[in-house]
């Protein structure tokens, strides 16, 4: 049901063949649900309740990434500075709380400075993409290593392990089997829902990704749209970045190495078009759970996970190659 | 603000801005540090530049047409681990399959970006992974030392010729041969044809796709021929051993002029920015500013650039 809002409110943005894209909507989970049937027949403890807990644990901060990242390719953008924003966010977190390197101890505080950094990343990503003219893969590559540099800096190749009790529970502490973190997620797997499908900013997204020049035409503020998403895409990478530090207790630089990679495939995999203009965070969540479900079941079968980053790059290539539509794009650069 | 910009993409200026840059910094770099000028240093400065500028070489073919390839830091890695995985077994014969093994990458990224159509920032992204992940299976994760008998291999790379390093030869035979294939042989008209404008280049008969597919080939080569160099230099293959090096690379050839949109470029501009990158990152060192932290200023750089050398016009909606 859920999906079938988002299948209209990419209509009303493309009017899309409707027979051929509604097969294109299910087939996300028509793969996550084969997955977990064909895991399960090789190994029954896929089902188990405690492995529903890993799982969801493993998800929730590609959740959170990809719910950024996918308003970013509804537009028609691309985001490479996911790992810089959370490394950045988590660096910055574990300065602020209770932690093992100075004296602060800001609590709730801290984590909303460290919002205000993701937004800040995600603003200067939005402006430098839309007054400056530069294409955003290339704007957020520079992000990227900025980024993590600027965390790097701020260590200077030290780790600080974070004390805080409220950001251990996040991780540690459970409600209803499911750690607090998991039901952050799902939170703001809520507030993405309610951006995409009840604010204007929601509907302006799906309109730039369709068809800019038009939606420029029909008087959207095709900038301040650009810079408002990267800047909330921002926020989504800093709570990300809490909840990384939050998993691993302490904050380092390399605690977002690999993350870009996950999320890119996430939301890919989940059937948004890198062309923009169709896709949902809904999608992106049915892409989490593919992914995830997916390292999790090489696991149980004892596939080293260094074979999953290879793994997750032949599904970006075929979820592109299987969701781009050929007709519309004759230069692909 | 946009005057600033056009007076800086106003073509006289433009042309020779990066070699002013190169220049002033050198001189800067210079006048802190005497010891910088001696000819020692410069040399030293070179076989550093090299493999910088090898990669870059590649990646230059590749974002003349307007695209970009954002695997070569991990093919470079995974040809360092197969150099150093296979070398007491085929001998010399292992560079060679480094280096075919990087032709073949580069085929793959070429055809999953022409073929299936996929951008090439995503398929190369993902290509990257792909080899990433090779990498850290056949080095079982760890790096890989090499041992006194398959170090004799690496005379070629390491040695020196009338005091001038084999390396910085190396990269002069690449600047040769990459000068050549850009402004002698029709794929160096036809990049520049495709980037320029590539409808256009389309209607007038380029087999667009082929060109595409070669500029890839050469980039995957060059990644892995940099691999290769860096074995010899670092006597270890380790799949993590080039990952620093794909922002300073992009870095140089945007840095040297190359518009990132396709079509104005050389591969002189980009010895000129990988020169450019060398000196930055040794007159950071001399200020002390910690290696990790120079991304920061490699990523601005790059932006800058970037901003300065794009073709506005060719790209009507910035995405």
């Amino acid at each position: 049901m859920t999906i079938d809002a988002s299948l209209s409110s990419s209509q009303a943005a493309k009017p899309a063949p409707r027979r051929r894209w509604r097969i294109a909507a299910w087939a996300p989970l028509i793969v996550l649900v084969l997955l977990c049937g064909l895991i399960t027949l090789i190994n029954p403890n896929f089902l188990t309740f405690g492995n529903m807990v890993r799982i969801s644990q493993a998800a929730m901060i590609p959740l959170v990434l990809g719910l950024g990242a996918t308003f970013i390719i509804l537009m028609g953008s691309i985001d490479l500075s996911v790992e810089g924003g959370l490394t950045l966010s988590a660096v910055i977190l574990s300065m602020l709380v209770l932690n093992g390197a100075n004296s602060n101890a800001f609590g709730v505080f801290g984590i909303l400075i460290v919002l205000l950094v993701g937004a800040g990343v995600g603003f200067a990503n939005g402006v430098i993409h839309v007054r400056l003219k530069i294409p955003s893969f290339m704007v957020t590559l520079g992000m990227w290593f900025v980024g993590v540099g600027a965390a790097n800096a701020l260590l200077g190749g030290m780790a600080i392990r974070i004390n805080d009790p409220m950001i251990r529970s996040l991780a540690i502490e459970r409600f209803l089997g499911f750690p607090w973190g998991v039901w952050l997620a799902l939170f703001c797997l809520l507030i993405a829902l309610v951006i995409q499908n009840y604010t204007r900013l929601g509907r302006y997204i799906y309109a730039l990704g369709g068809g800019e020049d038009l939606a420029a035409l029909s008087g959207i503020p095709v900038g301040r749209v650009r810079i408002l998403t990267f800047t909330l895409a921002g926020v989504f990478y800093a709570v990300g970045g809490v909840l990384a530090a939050a998993q691993l207790g302490l904050g380092n630089a390399q605690i977002g190495t690999g993350r870009l990679f996950t999320t890119v495939t996430a939301v890919v995999v989940g059937g948004t078009a890198l062309s923009g203009g169709q896709g949902s965070v809904l999608q992106t969540l049915v892409g989490v759970l593919i992914v995830v479900v997916l390292s999790n079941g090489m696991v149980l079968m004892g596939v080293p996970p260094s074979v999953q980053i290879g793994v997750q790059g032949l599904m970006i290539i075929a979820a592109v190659a299987l969701s781009i539509d050929r007709k519309r794009m004759r230069i692909v650069k | 603000m946009n005057s600033i910009l056009d007076t800086f993409r106003s073509d006289g200026l433009r042309q020779w801005l990066p070699l002013a840059t190169l220049v002033i910094l050198v001189v800067l770099v210079g006048a802190f540090q005497p010891a910088f000028l001696v000819v020692n240093t410069l040399l030293q400065l070179a076989s550093d530049t090299a493999v910088l500028f090898i990669l870059a070489t590649g990646v230059t073919f590749v974002i003349m047409l307007g695209g970009i390839d954002l695997s070569i830091q991990s093919m470079a890695s995974l040809s360092s681990v197969v150099v150093a995985l296979t070398l007491s077994r085929f001998g010399y014969g292992a560079f060679a399959f480094a280096f075919g093994l990087g032709a073949l990458a580069g085929l793959l990224s070429g055809i999953a970006h022409v073929k299936l159509r996929i951008p090439s920032f995503i398929a190369t992204l993902a290509m990257g992974g792909v080899l990433y992940s090779a990498a850290l299976v056949t080095s079982k994760e760890r790096s890989i030392t090499l041992g006194e008998s398959e170090r004799a291999y690496l005379g070629w790379i390491t040695g020196t010729v009338f005091g001038i390093p084999n390396v910085v030869l190396i990269g002069l035979i690449v600047l040769v041969i990459a000068h050549i294939l850009q402004s002698r042989t029709r794929f160096g008209r036809y990049s520049a044809a495709i980037g320029a404008g590539e409808p256009a280049a389309y209607a007038s008969g380029v087999k667009v796709d082929r060109q595409k597919v070669i500029a890839f080939v050469l980039s995957g080569a060059c990644a892995a021929l940099a691999g290769i160099v860096l074995v010899g230099r670092l006597a270890s293959g380790s799949p993590t051993l080039a990952s620093e090096l794909l922002l300073p690379s992009i870095a140089a050839v945007v840095v040297g002029g190359t518009a990132i949109t396709g079509g104005v470029g050389s591969i002189w501009r980009t010895l000129v920015g990988a020169l450019i990158i060398s000196v930055v990152r040794i007159g950071m060192t001399f200020l002390g500013v910690n290696i990790f932290a120079q991304n920061i200023v490699f990523g601005v750089v790059l932006v800058a650039a970037v901003a300065i050398t794009i073709d506005r016009s060719k790209i009507p909606i910035v995405k």
